[in-house]
């Protein structure tokens, strides 16, 4: 009875996907993960460079990078305060739009998601200007709150990715919510249940794994933050050259050092990499029960 | 299932990390080009690519285009070299696929010479036969000092001079001030009228180098085995507190330069002065086109009086680079580009260049009045200026971080937190770092 596996066919098929995962995937971590672990060497003061095996050289520079860690703990404030926000907003607003209280449904749906589809450095810059006390169209807010100084910018980045991803991740918890199937609710309904009760009960529960999932890429996206951070140093005095991971990143491979800034990247990817499977270890944990 | 989404998550997190650094180690072209590299005309049609983001460049290489139709020049503009061209060399260079020439202020050289991503045109004919034409310490800074080696061409040079708002100075009875003493006095008088003198740029440290300049510092200096790092020397530990007491005292203002919000400064007539070099005249008049005729030009002030000193902030020079093919027909072109009349008379109506050349200052363009500053002849002031630069001010090779550091700190102090003393302090230990983790020697 057992069948032949046509091997030919799922090459097919696996081939293009595996080509360009390896192009674009394995080999550039993998050049990073090599350039990491070289360092330069050189003679005399304008020497040639030369590019030797360091081993563990440049993590040790990494490990005893003050602002680097610095950078990291500032982000992971900025995540615990804004990825909360940003989801609670976007489950709010997919409920919302899932109860048939709102009249208009496919307008709110693509109007909630169009600054999704601003590109983020335009977004930043957009936000920028309206916070900037000399431009801004809001100067009643800009004279009481400098919003681009040291104590508030963060927050200030924080409402900009808030802006811009709440769409995108009510879109996926919406859907989500359009595959529960109508015979639960009305299970629901015979059961007594009113629309607050349905929500709280039959729908967040039920959606959880698109919220898990939404988490996870903000988590990501948290710690990986450049585009707002790096428009906003034009802006405010208060955002230096190493304000989150990735910005020092950035700054040191214009030293050009890319031997150290593979380093750092590696370290960030490794700690994000942490923080998503942790998260996601901690949510299953709860489903077993 | 799940490992598999995990392992995914990892991959999609490192990709956005790792995309940029991919490319090939040019090992092979590094080590061929040790020396004055051999340079001889190619047979042939040419195209070099030139990278610049002088405003208006475009024009001036369509007529080099137009005259030598053998040697065809494109030209890519970009955001200035701090601000993102010269990350995009150092990747190019990195990934094998620079362009045959680009433009790198005499502040950056040192970095590219040190990341061996420049040619050494000393054995290109047009260049050394050029050579006499160049103003000495122009020469200085693409030679380094030294003989056989010529790592661009030099293009323009940015002699310091002071910018100030002649009728608001008229209107509220305040003489222009020669002196710094008068400078700081006159601060407090702005800021009864209702203005700032200045607004005291939080990010440009190499304008703050002219200043330290100006005064006598010394930042770098190589002895050919060794860098000394010394941002503290007397004479920049003078500017620095100067300009920490206008700060504290809230004489300037510290609106982040090179914005719209900057722009809007001074358009709106906030700011009064501002010191900086002679392609400045083109960022006041594109950036506050409704002051237009407001403006004059005086001598840099003086830390003592009736001194003669100025300080310089830029200029550049057209670099050839590791790896371009035609090095001698690039040289052609950037000797071309800064020393014919043609092209100086371009660049300086275009972008308010003042040449590197000798003979640029007597450019029939540069004794014209300038109808945005009054018609007031301005490249006279400059012309003195540049003349009244001391010749010796070296840069180090990784001025792209000291630039960043000291900006961080520099951010700070006009945030209230610390002072930039600190932030020079901070800015040469990094430095120091820097240096030692790209294992160039320096003096502790």
């Amino acid at each position: 009875m057992t069948r032949k596996k046509p091997v030919t066919a799922i090459l097919f098929f696996v081939l293009p996907f595996g080509l360009l995962f390896i192009a674009f995937y394995l080999a550039p971590i993998g050049y990073a993960i090599k350039q990491s672990l070289y360092k330069v060497t050189r003679t005399g003061t304008f020497g040639p460079a030369h590019e030797v095996f360091g081993g563990f050289e440049q993590y040790q520079r990494v490990f005893q990078n003050g602002p680097f860690w610095e950078s990291i703990g500032r982000v992971l404030l900025f995540g615990v305060v804004q990825v909360p926000v940003m989801l609670g907003l976007a489950l709010l607003l997919a409920l919302l739009l899932d109860s048939g209280l709102v009249k208009g449904r496919a307008f709110f749906r693509l109007a909630f998601f169009v600054p999704y589809a601003v590109p983020g450095v335009v977004a930043a810059i957009m936000w920028g200007f309206l916070y900037s006390p000399n431009l801004s169209p809001f100067t009643a807010v800009t004279k009481t709150w400098d919003l681009l100084s040291a104590d508030l910018v963060l927050w200030a980045m924080a409402n900009v990715v808030t802006w811009v991803y709440v769409g995108y991740n009510m879109l996926i918890i919406y859907s989500a919510l359009l595959a529960i199937p109508q015979e639960v609710y009305e299970a629901a309904r015979l059961d007594g249940a009113g629309p607050v009760r349905t929500a709280w009960s039959i729908k967040i529960p039920l959606v959880m794994p698109a919220i898990v999932l939404t988490t996870v890429f903000s988590i990501i996206g948290t710690l990986q933050l450049l585009a707002e951070p790096q428009v906003f140093r034009t802006f405010s005095s208060a955002v230096s050259s190493t304000y989150t991971p990735n910005l020092t990143v950035y700054s040191t491979s214009s030293i050009p050092n890319f031997n150290l800034a593979a380093a750092f990247s590696v370290v960030l990817a490794l700690a994000t990499c942490l923080l998503s499977f942790a998260f996601l270890k901690v949510t299953q944990r709860g489903d077993d029960k | 299932m799940k490992m598999k989404a995990i392992i995914g998550l990892a991959l999609t997190s490192t990709l956005a990390l790792t995309a940029c650094s991919s490319g090939g180690d040019d090992d092979t072209t590094a080590t061929a080009g040790a020396g004055a590299a051999s340079c001889a005309p190619s047979s042939g049609p040419v195209t070099l690519s030139f990278t610049s983001w002088i405003p208006g460049i475009e024009d001036v290489v369509k007529v080099w285009n137009a005259k030598n139709p053998n040697i065809q020049v494109k030209v890519q503009t970009g955001p200035n070299g701090n601000g993102g061209t010269y990350q995009n060399f150092f990747n190019q260079l990195k990934a094998g696929n620079a362009p045959d020439l680009g433009q790198i202020e005499y502040d950056a050289l040192p970095s590219f010479r040190v990341q061996d991503g420049l040619t050494n045109l000393a054995g290109c004919k047009p260049v050394s036969d050029a050579k006499d034409q160049f103003i000495d310490w122009t020469w200085n800074q693409v030679s380094f000092g030294e003989k056989d080696a010529v790592y661009g061409v030099p293009q323009d040079s940015g002699p310091m001079a002071l910018f100030y708002r002649k009728d608001l100075f008229e209107k509220a009875g305040i003489p222009v001030p020669t002196t710094w003493e008068e400078y700081a006095a006159d601060a407090v008088k702005v800021k009864a009228a209702g203005g700032y003198i200045t607004n005291f740029s939080q990010s440009d440290i190499n304008q703050f180098a002219g200043l330290a300049w100006q005064a006598g510092g010394h930042w770098f200096s190589n002895d050919g085995s060794k860098w000394t790092v010394n941002f503290q020397d007397e004479a920049t530990t003078k500017v620095a507190n100067y300009w920490q007491d206008l700060i504290t005292k809230k004489l300037v203002s510290a609106v982040p330069p090179w914005t719209t919000e900057w722009d809007s400064a001074y358009n709106k007539g906030q700011a009064w002065t501002w010191v900086s070099a002679v392609w400045g005249a083109n960022s006041i008049s594109s950036g506050a086109p409704d002051t237009s005729g407001k403006w004059a030009v005086a001598p840099m002030p003086q830390w003592t009086a009736g001194g003669k000193t100025a300080g310089n902030w830029g200029g550049s020079s057209t670099a050839v680079f590791k790896g371009s093919k035609h090095p001698y027909e690039a040289s052609q072109f950037a000797i071309w580009l800064n020393t014919s009349e043609e092209a100086l008379t371009l660049l300086n109506e275009k972008a308010n260049l003042y040449p590197a050349t000798k003979t640029g200052g007597s450019l029939a363009a540069l004794s014209k009045g300038v109808d945005f500053y009054g018609g007031q002849k301005i490249y006279d002031i400059f012309a003195q200026a540049a003349t009244e630069v001391t010749p010796d001010f070296t840069w180090g090779p990784t001025m792209t971080s000291t630039y960043a550091t000291a900006s961080d700190g520099f951010k700070a102090a006009v945030s209230g937190s610390g002072t930039l003393g600190d932030a020079l302090k901070k800015a040469q230990t990094s430095t120091i770092d820097n240096l030692k983790s790209q294992s160039i020697p320096v003096a502790e």
